[in-house]
């Protein structure tokens, strides 16, 4: 945008809407950009407003009420704490979540890194357009029929997966009958499902390191396995965190895998925060008891953002 | 940059008001067909071509009452507890409707908080309902009396049957069972069907649900893993339509904890020798949408399945002689379990008595036709169910469906409290763990279970 000078022209508009200062209109403009700002900005803010400030307020007001919904809301004070954290299911379904972020991500970034690294190395570009394309793929898939579909296959006596594994002599396993066979599908699906975006965040972050760098490092005698350690990883920390951020909070709300394929069972073995904030609400009608799950997971994706921020100062290299 | 002077704000304001005004029927939902029209409602648990389907009744009801119009509304959820999630999420937002279909596992919850009793709309029109008392089993009744006033009257039931392959049982080289066959001969039937079978092939395939999953098994040992007893009440309802039967009282009460009970280990125990002898399947979770076209094509034995069933199985292409129906194995005896459905008035309703006048038609001979033109479930009178399996469709015995009621009269509705939700998941959670860790590890599973359900039952 330019800024116009010419005295005799009315329409005067500088970069912030701003019309210079001594123009004798400038308060009338001002107020009309002002407005236009507001205009602009007020669907997002109004529907940011209802449909996500209103109800966060909600939810957190009715942490501290017992309602089911068809009955008046009655305060309970700290009542719906104390029950969650003497409620097994839910201190379970903590754990499993916890566990699930720590083995999830770290498989989710190394394979999405791995892969963005196979991509960006040397191969014809429709070939590596072709690769872009097929591992972002599974992300618009609907989470939900991914799961029908992998329930299928992981099905114990019927599955493809048991199926081709007895080829091998392999027997039938349990894939989702098992505590460890289901954590294991459960993971699997959810990777393979959500690795494309950080994948991409990684293909944008290797395209971002100038050749120049590794050709200095080559000259310096770094080669394979040191050049990714001393020049790669470094330059990529920051896509890294970003990554990782996004992962992370993504992968504490995981639900639909678990409750797709094994209602997160057997057992609790596969039941996640979410389910259980789920469950609260929708099956046991305990809308003050599932607000109060869901405060404490948000507290929870807000401490671990937090300290992965305090931590990015020690381990990302901003060049 | 573009200047908003006073005017073109002015302007954008009336253009924004203008927009708001000519869609707000659409913002407001008011151009909702029927929305806000003096309508009985009626919300059923289904897709919109079920409601759809609902038209013939909704036209035959009309021809009786052309001064009651009727609105049906289809509501989809996963299993019924979503269901009344969203009923209450409608009685909760200043919309309920008049009547809902509820079926076993909402009866407590609906009666507790939500449902009309219809004792003084029966006694008043007792001389109209006394053939259709007369034509349906008693256990159906009492399945929807709760706490000595009934609810609801039903109009459709399924009890959990053994359906059989025969072109399986015929490669074993098996007879049909007999009526009183026991959970030995069960295993024995098992056993000589795993060992003819090639390829993926499972004898006895089921899922872990509060209907057809391990419940069959804990009634037909006498036992569940709920206590039950009967409420008080409900005599004028058996001395009046039933006088020649003992009176029932007023309902099914589960209150208390009882997995772990001699007779419920054992059954699990059972279940834990199955799956171990691989005779059945790991139990899967879910409706058994898979069940279907596993039993039709043959990698499945035997199943528990209702009349619900036999449409299923027709269209997957399964002709009749290519399965039957047969009672569960009996253990100490051999109560059957059922789940039934029927409409519920709610306490809300400000059209009680139109909405008695669609319960009614709706139990009436002709609006039980109407309502169920294909076998998609068993039917509480007794005499409609040979037009319904005895025609073109249905497998060769299935005067069973009926005759469980009939030949079984303990038999009972699934165990279904008004914490029914909390109870199905901390049963349904527990029951893979209990049966897969070994025969040590059934009781410990149970115990596991018993904790779970004590909290359920205990409420906050």
């Amino acid at each position: 945008m330019t800024t116009q000078t010419t005295p005799t022209t009315r329409a005067v508009v500088l970069p912030s809407g701003v019309v210079p200062a001594g123009t004798p209109e400038r308060p009338r403009r001002q107020r009309g950009s002002r407005l236009l700002i507001w205009v602009f900005l007020a669907p997002t803010l109004i529907g940011l407003g209802l449909f996500s400030f209103v109800p966060i307020i909600g939810s957190f007001v009715l942490a501290f009420f017992r309602w089911d919904i068809i009955s008046a809301p009655e305060f309970i004070g700290v009542g719906n704490f104390v029950d969650l954290a003497a409620n097994p299911t839910v201190r379970v379904s903590f754990l499993n979540t916890i566990g699930f972020v720590v083995v999830a991500v770290t498989v989710q970034l190394a394979v999405a890194l791995l892969l963005a690294i196979l991509v960006q190395s040397r191969m014809p570009e429709w070939l590596r357009t072709f690769f872009r394309s097929a591992l972002f793929f599974p992300l618009v898939l609907s989470a939900a029929s991914v799961s029908l579909v992998m329930a299928y296959l992981f099905n114990q006596e019927f599955g493809l997966v048991n199926e081709f594994l007895g080829l091998f002599g392999v027997g039938n396993i349990g894939w989702l009958t098992t505590g460890f066979g289901a954590k294991v599908v459960v993971l699997l699906v959810y990777v393979w499902q959500n690795f494309g975006f950080t994948f991409l965040l990684f293909i944008g972050g290797l395209a971002a390191i100038p050749r120049e760098v590794y050709e200095a490092s080559s000259l310096d005698g770094a080669h394979g396995w040191s050049q990714f350690r001393n020049v790669t990883l470094p330059l990529v920390s920051p896509t890294m965190l970003v990554a990782s951020v996004m992962a992370i909070i993504s992968a504490l709300q995981i639900f639909d895998q678990p409750y797709v394929l094994t209602r997160g069972g057997p057992g609790d073995e596969t039941r996640t925060a979410v389910m259980v904030i789920y469950e609260s609400a929708f099956q046991q009608l305990d809308f003050g008891l599932a607000s109060a799950i869901g405060i404490v997971l948000t507290l929870l994706i807000m401490l671990v953002t937090a300290a992965q921020f305090q931590l990015s100062k020690r381990f990302v290299f901003y060049g | 940059m573009v200047e908003l002077n006073r005017r073109a704000t002015l302007a954008l304001l009336g253009l924004g008001l203008a927009g708001t005004a000519v869609s707000w029927p659409r913002l407001s939902g008011g151009d909702i067909p029927g929305r806000n029209e003096d309508a009985l409602t009626v919300a059923l648990f289904g897709t919109a071509q079920d409601a759809a389907a609902r038209q013939s009744l909704v036209d035959g009801f009309q021809k009786l009452h052309p001064d009651i119009p009727v609105r049906i509304i289809a509501v989809q959820g996963q299993d019924w507890s979503n269901f009344f999630a969203k009923i209450l999420t409608m009685v909760a937002a200043g919309t309920p409707p008049d009547i809902v279909s509820v079926a076993t596992e909402g009866t407590q919850l609906f009666a507790e908080r939500l449902a009309q009793p219809i004792d003084e709309y029966v006694q008043r029109d007792a001389a109209d309902l006394q053939e259709y008392f007369d034509d349906v089993n008693p256990s159906l009744i009492e399945s929807f009396m709760y706490k000595g006033n009934l609810f609801q009257l039903p109009d459709n039931f399924n009890a959990a049957n053994m359906y059989y392959n025969t072109s399986a049982f015929e490669r074993a080289g098996l007879e049909r069972p007999r009526d009183d066959w026991s959970v030995e001969d069960f295993f024995a039937v098992g056993r000589t069907m795993r060992d003819s079978a090639t390829g993926s092939f499972l004898p006895y395939f089921w899922n872990n649900r509060l209907w057809g999953g391990v419940v069959p098994w804990l009634y037909v040992n006498d036992t569940s893993f709920l206590t039950e007893e009967k409420a008080s009440g409900g005599d004028w309802l058996w001395s009046q339509f039933y006088p020649n039967e003992a009176p029932r009282g007023g309902g099914y009460l589960w209150q208390h904890a009882d997995a772990l009970n001699e007779r419920t280990i054992e059954s699990f125990e059972v279940l834990q020798q199955m799956v171990g002898e691989g005779i059945a399947a790991n139990p899967a979770q879910g409706g058994g949408n898979e069940l279907v076209s596993l039993f039709s094509r043959g990698s499945v034995g035997m199943t528990p399945a209702g009349g619900f069933w036999v449409q299923g199985l027709n269209d997957a292409g399964l002709g009749n002689d290519e399965y039957d129906v047969t009672y569960f194995p009996k253990m100490r005896g051999q109560r059957h379990q059922f789940g039934a459905g029927g409409y519920a008035m709610m306490q809300t309703s400000q059209r009680k008595d139109e909405a008695w006048e669609w319960m009614k038609y709706c139990i009436s001979r002709e609006g039980m036709s109407i309502a169920h033109q294909k076998p998609d479930s068993s039917l509480p009178r007794r005499s409609l169910n040979a037009e319904l399996y005895g025609g073109d469709m249905g497998p060769k015995h299935w005067e069973v469906f009926y005759d469980t009621l009939d030949r079984f009269p303990t038999t009972g509705p699934m165990p279904a409290p008004p914490q029914q939700a909390a109870v199905e998941s901390a049963l349904i959670k527990n029951v893979v763990s209990t049966i897969t860790s070994g025969p040590t590890g059934v009781r410990r599973g149970l115990e596991t279970m018993q904790r779970d359900l004590e909290l359920a039952l205990k409420g906050r």
